[in-house]
């Protein structure tokens, strides 16, 4: 019993040591490093408690010194990431009008594109083949307008010389 | 008050030598319970399917930003890389199969250097030095894209 009481201290640095490496391969997993904290204080409490029983009783104090520097280095990894997510979730919030702004952006330019755009359309039937080309350009069409306004204007007037 | 007697008999003396042997020195127990920790990962690949997509352990990033991580899919790229599909593991998370074999090796490691510390006490120290410095290494060469992905998003939010 009194064994078993003896070995306190370095049992509890076994217990540090173990959590604390854990800890550091959960912290710096991204998907786990946030709750990687909670093992991360458990293994400074633990290796806390020990010490100064290992001190009392001069006992080997290298694995408690060992697993509080490790929990102590994955608890800040761990606190770190808790960090960026915090700033990351507080952007999400102005996203979705980020993203509504973008996608203005993106149905303007398709707009535009569309507006420009030259289209040939070919339907062939039984040997017979139609072939319609037409431009949805703006510019095209007023100016053709204008020329068969200016055409009909000419015929209008010739008509109206002959009367 | 009569007094419990564990009676051992001579075939399984050398079984409770190695059992209080392994307990005595604290670096036994560190090997043991960490191999114990690794085959409990190795289980937990095997027994959850990526097929029916039911891992307990949801990425808590993702859940708070919105964003996924670069951890994402890692339990499905284990499950893929346990059942021997390698190239879908792949797809799950690129990173997936060194992460696999780090915890592969150090498996190997717990199990060798467990069975070197049994075998030669007086070397122990020497041991311990040679499996930090090695592990330690393997840990950053596996877990670089981690850490290095860590160290850019601290860097951009500041």
């Amino acid at each position: 019993m009194e064994e078993a009481k003896n070995n306190t201290g370095q049992n509890l640095g076994i217990a540090a040591l173990i959590t604390a490496i854990v800890t550091f391969v959960l912290a710096v997993i991204p998907c786990v490093g946030l709750i990687a904290i909670i093992p991360g204080i458990i293994a400074i409490i633990l290796a806390s408690v020990g010490l100064p029983q290992a001190a009392r009783r001069n006992e080997p104090k290298g694995i408690l010194i060992a697993g509080l520097i490790i929990a102590i280095i994955a608890s800040m990894i761990s606190l770190s990431q808790v960090f960026v997510a915090g700033k990351i979730a507080r952007h999400a919030d102005k996203w979705p009008n980020e993203i509504q702004n973008v996608i203005k952006d993106v149905q303007d330019n398709v707009v535009k594109d569309m507006e420009d755009a030259n289209i040939s359309i070919k339907i062939d039937s039984n040997g017979d083949t139609v072939e319609v080309h037409t431009s949805t350009k703006n510019a095209g069409k007023e100016q053709k307008l204008e020329e068969l306004e200016g055409v009909n204007a000419q015929k209008n007037d010739s008509l109206q010389q002959k009367k | 008050m009569p007094r419990r007697m564990i009676v051992y008999s001579k075939k399984s003396e050398p079984l409770k030598r190695v059992f209080l042997k392994l307990g005595d020195e604290p670096y036994h127990i560190i090997n043991i319970v960490f191999a114990g920790v690794i085959v409990m990962i190795l289980a937990y690949s095997g027994i959850f399917s990526p097929e029916k997509n039911n891992y307990p352990v949801v990425c808590i990033h993702e859940r708070l930003t919105g964003q996924p991580c670069f951890s994402c899919g890692l339990s499905h790229s284990f499950s893929l890389i346990v059942r021997g599909r390698i190239q879908e593991a792949y797809k799950w998370n690129q990173y997936g199969m060194r992460v696999f074999l780090f915890f592969v090796s150090q498996l190997l490691f717990r199990i060798d250097f467990l069975r070197l510390s049994i075998k030669h006490p007086d070397n122990r120290r020497q041991l311990i030095i040679y499996d930090s410095i090695g592990s330690g290494l393997i840990f950053l060469i596996s877990f670089w894209p981690f850490i290095a992905g860590i160290i850019k998003g601290f860097l951009q939010v500041l």
